[in-house]
């Protein structure tokens, strides 16, 4: 059997989340509570037995209405529960073990630490994660998340999950209990769907707890608080059953649906809650003041839930079934983002060449202001690119929304959960290395055979010998996104998303059981183009100039370059992606087409819908980089590697538009989002923002997919490195989220320092 | 045929409307003692040094063929009289820390780095911009570069000291849009003695241009020309011509490190940056006057 550190990190998370509102005492109650529960029922149905440890859980985990809270819905989250993604507790039913274990420090009976062991115990053999881990995870081949050692990780979960909040703003609970039971009666044996009345009762018990809840705040709040709370109250009780009616009423039963969904990424707002706010703002149930105050009571409640990589609201673009009351929406929640500056939500702007000036001008405004959003995505590019690579129609292709880091899914429609990651960097300098990893020795060559540097006469022979590694991996790598699903599904039911995605309730099936419309997946590659900068580097001094030998410059990767400073000058000058060079570029959009075609065509074969490459970031360019040897672009062992679809920090010396026009040289069809960062000085952005915005007008005009924009000042990140306590709120996108500066490890900041910042010289 | 180019700056801003490509031409006849690219004084390749970046291998003394670099304490010292810009030292340091100061390009090869970013440029009413040094003083090379330009259809400006032969400038004027022509001082004596230009041709040059083609440029100096009496005069002067817009450009010393990677001292150390604000005043009086001002 495979070996893994079950205590390992499972997530990026730099965010903090809030201490728990029980006492440890109370923690460790429920946690039994749940652990018996899940024992007791585990000769129940998988849905049967969700159901019963939801009860456990809910409503006892609700947090308390804080005073500034205009809405309820807060939770907490203990090392065991139940969930769909890791930046929350965990999959399905989870233990994250080494939060268990750190819980455990902390308290200070022995007999309790002892009940503590109990727990870990049991769950060794039932958490869903660690079961898929030891059956899919190999010895030097495939890693857990995130054990950098390894080429390529791989792990369960059912991250990005966008639900169908229109659906059930139109139905209500009531109306959603209707239809479920119709279909109940025409197939009375059906114990998903009977679970999933189960889970709506479970929502009525909430919304009856916060009612509860607010009710006994009344008596100690002041005049207008007490206005606050009743309302709350209101909203609570009409939507328990009915539809809503107002803004409040929509927001209330939007959130907390989606909380006890587990769910972290809240899909188009704009769309499905615009209406509302125009109704209410025409009827004068809102001034437009008090619609700004709850659209950031939303945007404060999503910050802290701190999943890091997610919390996506998306607004704009084509596809939404109320445009002009969904614009209102999106000129308030942009004034949000700007006045807020949260790294959570991740504001999301769809926009197309019809996008009116104005909102073009409020974005602008709220990304010169530093709040690092919103990130923004071309409908003109992305819709009909969605359409090829997912395999729908252009109006099911509107309904795309990026989840997490960047991945597409489909809208109440899809899955698209990256369970899968792969370092092709790593995997080049293995190949380099006759199969062997230059970082520990280890044989990782998948069974390929490796040829011999000196006996391949072609850069084609070359590139080819490579391709077949890779593909091997990806063989592997649709293999276990598979076997991901499989294993949730025979677990977990994931009853309250279920019940807002397509067709389960039709079909009566839950998502991974063959309910969901479109079973998607994507597969996050790291290193793209350190490893074409390499390919290039090795087609130009060994192929074309014959000024170096394969193997003298695989001895040189060995040797970390030590003794070999003029052949790692001599790759350092070749050209390199980002400068909007033929050359180089040609030889990473070949590296891309393998790579997003070969995940692809395999994804088809396999059965899924689609299964596409994400080429996103979080910090794990940096972090895979430290595990990873010396490369032929001249990137020394243990450097970070490039972030996303951008160049290497510092690569790119010709300028914004040479860098955007690399970045657009891909075909997007082959993926299912792109990370494009780029950085301006706050003088250069605001100064000239005519200039910068014709800039990214034309990229996008170009085939621009999507920008993600930062704003900081020379020497900003230098000084706050420094002087950490200085620079509490500076904001920067590190490629697939935003993050507080100073809360990231030195590792990730020296790589964010090392992006080019355009800016102008002045005096 | 080849141009004598020291850089291609993609997304310029300031050279000109719009986002532009500004391809900057070795070579100047003026020796402004504050100029910020001291390189492209005199023709010819010169040869920099970026001493931070230099290991001390000694490297590029052995492969000196002109014995223009020897080392010292592991250090090269350079008899630049003896360069012969042959890039040979440039190639065998190491570190980065050599290169010369212009390469020699095609003008075909010039435009196929300029039409990359032909969207943008029509996108937002910018082109192309040649500057310098002085581009007219390559004036068979500019002019073959300016008629592929417009043969894209592309807006063309070329900045100039206007201390240029006159035929250069007048067998380029129809393929040019716009003229960002400097004129520095209104005194034909002080102008002299601080540049060594010649100031009745630069005037005479600017007589034989359509005056809605040209911006006339000042790049305002310390104990030069900053001055309200002084700038008031060549304002009078650019209406006398005509001319309806002027540019300041405030002192910078942005250009002082290269001075250090030529081996020179910085001529122009007294003199302190001036910001946008210091010229709020004067650009007020230039345009109560009824200039347009940037």
């Amino acid at each position: 059997m495979v070996k893994f550190d079950l205590d390992g990190v499972q997530n990026v998370e730099v965010s903090r989340k809030l201490p728990c509102e029980k006492t440890p005492a109370e923690q460790l109650e429920i946690m039994e509570r749940y652990t018996a529960t899940h024992r007791e029922s585990l000769g129940l149905s998988r849905e049967q037995r969700e159901l019963n440890c939801l009860q456990v859980l809910y409503p006892t985990l609700l947090r308390k209405i804080e005073p500034d809270d205009l809405f309820a819905g807060r939770m907490d989250v203990l090392p065991i529960g139940f969930g769909c993604v890791t930046s929350l507790g965990g999959v399905g039913h989870f233990c994250v073990f080494n939060k268990l274990r750190a819980f455990q420090k902390e308290l200070t009976d022995p007999a309790d630490r002892v009940r503590v062991d109990a727990l870990y115990d049991y769950w060794t053999q039932h958490d869903l994660k660690t079961l898929y881990c030891r059956e899919q995870l190999t010895e030097t081949t495939i890693g857990r998340f995130i054990d950098t050692e390894y080429p390529m990780i791989a792990t369960a979960r059912l991250s990005g999950m966008m639900l169908d909040y229109q659906k059930l703003l139109d139905l209500g609970i009531g109306g959603l209990r209707l239809e479920i039971e119709t279909r109940l009666a025409q197939d009375p044996d059906n114990s998903f769907l009977r679970c999933c009345l189960g889970g709506l009762d479970l929502f009525v018990r909430c919304a009856d707890a916060y009612i509860r809840m607010a009710q006994d705040q009344l008596s100690t709040a002041g005049e207008s608080r007490r206005a606050e709370l009743s309302r709350i109250i209101q909203s609570l009780s009409r939507i328990t059953s009915d539809k809503p009616g107002t803004f409040h009423q929509a927001l209330q039963l939007f959130w907390l649906y989606a909380l006890l969904s587990g769910v972290i990424n809240y899909g188009r707002l704009d769309d499905y809650l615009g209406p509302y706010l125009v109704h209410d703002l025409q009827t004068g149930e809102l001034t437009q003041d008090q619609a700004f105050d709850l659209v950031k009571s939303l945007w404060t409640m999503i910050e802290n839930r701190r999943t890091t990589v997610n919390g996506r609201i998306i607004v704009g673009g084509q596809g939404r079934k109320h445009p002009a009351e969904a614009d209102e929406f999106v000129h308030i929640a942009l004034k949000v983002a700007k006045s807020c500056r949260y790294v959570e939500p991740q504001f999301t702007l769809r926009f197309d060449s019809t996008t009116p000036e104005d909102i073009w001008d409020e974005a602008m405004d709220a990304l010169g202001a530093g709040a690092t959003y919103p990130t923004l995505y071309n409908d003109d590019v992305n819709v009909p690119a969605v359409a090829y690579g997912m395999r729908v129609d252009l109006e099911t292709a509107k309904q795309y929304v990026p989840f997490g880091c960047t991945e597409f899914v489909i809208q109440g429609q899809s899955t698209g959960t990256p369970n899968i990651c792969i370092n092709l960097l790593k995997l080049l300098t293995i190949y380099m290395n006759s199969g062997i990893d230059p970082m520990d020795g280890k044989r990782k060559d998948a069974g390929v055979p490796i040829p011999v540097l000196d006996e391949i006469g072609t850069y084609e022979e070359f590139f080819a010998g490579y391709a077949r590694l890779v593909d091997a991996y990806l063989d592997m790598a649709v293999d276990r996104q598979m076997a991901s699903f499989r294993m949730m599904n025979e677990h977990v039911s994931f009853l309250m998303m279920s019940m807002l995605t397509d067709d389960c309730i039709a079909r009566g099936r839950a998502i991974l059981d063959g309910g969901v419309r479109y079973l998607g997946a994507t597969n996050e590659t790291y290193g793209n183009i350190n490893t074409s900068d390499s390919l290039y580097a090795i087609k130009k001094l060994v192929f074309e100039d014959k000024r170096y030998t394969l193997s003298q410059i695989g001895e040189a990767m060995l040797a970390n370059f030590q003794g070999y400073e003029e052949l790692r000058k001599a790759c350092l000058q070749c050209d390199k992606y980002g400068n909007d060079l033929d050359t180089c570029d040609t030889v990473a959009n070949e590296l891309y087409e393998l790579v997003a075609k070969g995940t692809r065509e395999r994804g088809i074969a396999a059965g899924m819908q689609y299964f596409l490459i994400v080429i996103s970031n979080n910090q794990l360019n940096t972090e895979w980089g430290l595990r990873t040897g010396a490369s032929p672009d001249g990137r020394l062992r243990g450097m970070y590697m490039n972030p996303a679809n951008n160049p290497q920090g510092g690569a790119n010396q010709n300028g914004p538009t040479a860098m955007l026009n690399s970045l657009r040289k891909f075909d997007p069809r082959y993926h299912a989002g792109s990370v494009q960062n780029i950085k301006f000085t706050p003088a250069l952005f605001n100064e000239n923002r005519e200039m910068v915005k014709g800039l990214m007008k034309t990229y996008f005009a170009d085939g621009g997919c999507h920008l993600m924009v930062t704003i900081v000042d020379k020497g900003e990140l230098e000084d706050a490195m420094e002087h950490p306590e200085n620079h509490q709120d500076l904001i920067v996108r590190v490629s697939g989220f935003s993050a507080v500066f100073v809360h990231l490890d030195r590792s990730i900041q020296e790589e964010l320092l090392s992006r080019v910042l355009y800016g102008e010289e002045s005096a | 045929m080849k141009l004598s180019v020291m850089e291609i700056q993609r997304f310029a801003l300031h050279d000109g409307p719009g986002i532009r490509t500004t391809v900057f031409l070795q070579g100047c006849p003026l020796r402004c003692p504050w100029c910020a690219n001291p390189e492209s004084q005199a023709g010819g390749k010169k040869l920099m040094y970026l001493q931070k970046r230099c290991i001390g291998c000694g490297r590029c003394a052995a492969v000196c063929p002109s014995g223009c670099i020897t080392t010292e304490d592991g250090r090269p010292i350079f008899n630049r009289s003896l360069c012969i810009g042959c890039g040979k030292c440039v190639e065998a340091c190491p570190a980065g820390a050599l290169r010369l100061s212009s390469r020699d390009m095609e003008t075909s090869e010039i435009l196929s780095v300029l039409l990359r970013d032909r969207s943008y440029y029509r996108n937002t009413g910018g082109g192309i911009t040649v500057s310098g040094g002085e581009p007219f003083l390559q004036g068979r090379g500019l002019k073959e570069l300016l008629a592929l330009c417009k043969a894209e259809g592309l807006h063309t400006a070329v900045e100039t000291t206007g201390n240029t032969p006159t035929e250069n400038i007048q067998a380029c004027e129809p393929l040019i849009d716009l003229f960002l022509f400097d004129v520095k001082h209104p005194d034909p004596v002080r102008f002299k003695e601080v540049t060594g230009g010649d100031h009745a041709l630069v005037l005479h040059n600017l007589t034989l241009l359509p005056p809605q083609k040209v911006v006339l440029r000042v790049p305002v100096i310390p104990g030069f020309n900053f001055d309200e009496q002084v700038l008031g005069d060549l304002f009078r002067l650019a209406l006398s011509y005509g001319i309806r817009r002027v540019d300041l450009l405030p002192y910078h010393t942005l250009g002082r490190g290269k001075y250090e990677q030529l081996g020179r001292a910085y001529p122009y150390d007294e003199a302190k940056p001036l910001s946008r604000k210091d010229l709020e005043s004067a650009k007020a009086m230039g345009e109560a006057l009824g200039l347009v001002m940037g």
